[in-house]
């Protein structure tokens, strides 16, 4: 059985193993730690993306799909 | 020369990246400026991304050598969230799990960088242990012993144990 304070009921938890058999939560605690990591990421996953990224990378295509904006020196040379 | 669609690939991986940035830098206005970085590094190397292969490692490998050349000492001086992690916290969002998130970050912060990083990769991003293995340039062996010691290492933070079966718990059983 899992300790952790304060003890939480987790919908995802198992039923517990057999009172007589020895408990495997050295498995059960790195599944904790798994689905919390992943809770944890998908907070940051799921984060508002700042619009610089998009303006960015829509400012990069358009430099390269614009031979004017690509060559504007060389043009000027 | 990049096309249209790696263009929406990067822009696909964006978020992931970002996760990622924030995660090894441990602060969001840091954890930008490597991304916008990365993003220019891998639009004007994209000749050098073999199609076919995971953009989300090559990205970050991109990323990671950027932060390690670059940004580790700014990072180590701002060590912050910069009020992503409180502002998510106030949803109730973590009944998913039955550890505390807050708890759960605040180990993760305490653990050391190269292990954090494997944790995140293959535990959150999804790589694999041989993905993992080539953004952090090291041999698989490497990944999946600091995995494991990332593990042990949150088990132990986290007070997360093995014990047997609370004698409360037995005593209502034989009672019944």
């Amino acid at each position: 059985m899992l300790i952790m304070k304060p003890a939480r009921v987790s919908k995802f938890e198992k039923p517990g193993p057999a009172p007589d058999l020895p408990a495997e939560t050295g498995t059960e605690a790195v599944q904790a730690i798994g689905r919390a990591l992943e809770a944890h990421y998908a907070d940051l996953v799921q984060a508002p993306l700042p619009d610089k990224f998009l303006q960015l990378l829509a400012r990069l295509e358009g430099d390269k799909s614009d031979p004017k904006a690509q060559g504007k020196r060389d043009a000027l040379d | 020369m990049p096309s249209t669609s790696f263009k929406d690939e990067l822009l696909s991986e964006t978020r992931n990246l970002r996760a990622f940035a924030i995660s090894l830098s441990g602060s969001v206005s840091l954890a930008d400026d490597l991304v916008q970085e990365s993003l220019l590094r891998a639009w004007s190397n994209s000749e050098k991304f073999q199609p076919g292969t995971s953009l989300r490692a090559w990205l970050f490998t991109i990323l990671r050598n950027i932060y390690y050349s670059n940004y580790r000492k700014r990072s180590r001086e701002v060590q912050d969230s910069d009020g992503l992690y409180a502002r998510r916290l106030t949803v109730p969002g973590d009944q998913e799990s039955h550890l505390d998130l807050e708890d759960f970050r605040n180990a993760l912060t305490k653990l050391p960088a190269e292990q954090r990083e494997v944790l995140t990769l293959i535990g959150a991003s999804g790589l694999s242990y041989e993905e993992a293995a080539v953004v952090c340039q090291v041999g698989i062996g490497t990944i999946k012993s600091r995995l494991s010691r990332a593990r042990a290492k949150l088990v132990e933070l986290l007070e997360l144990d093995v014990a047997p079966q609370p004698p409360a718990e037995r005593k209502v059983r034989r009672a019944g």
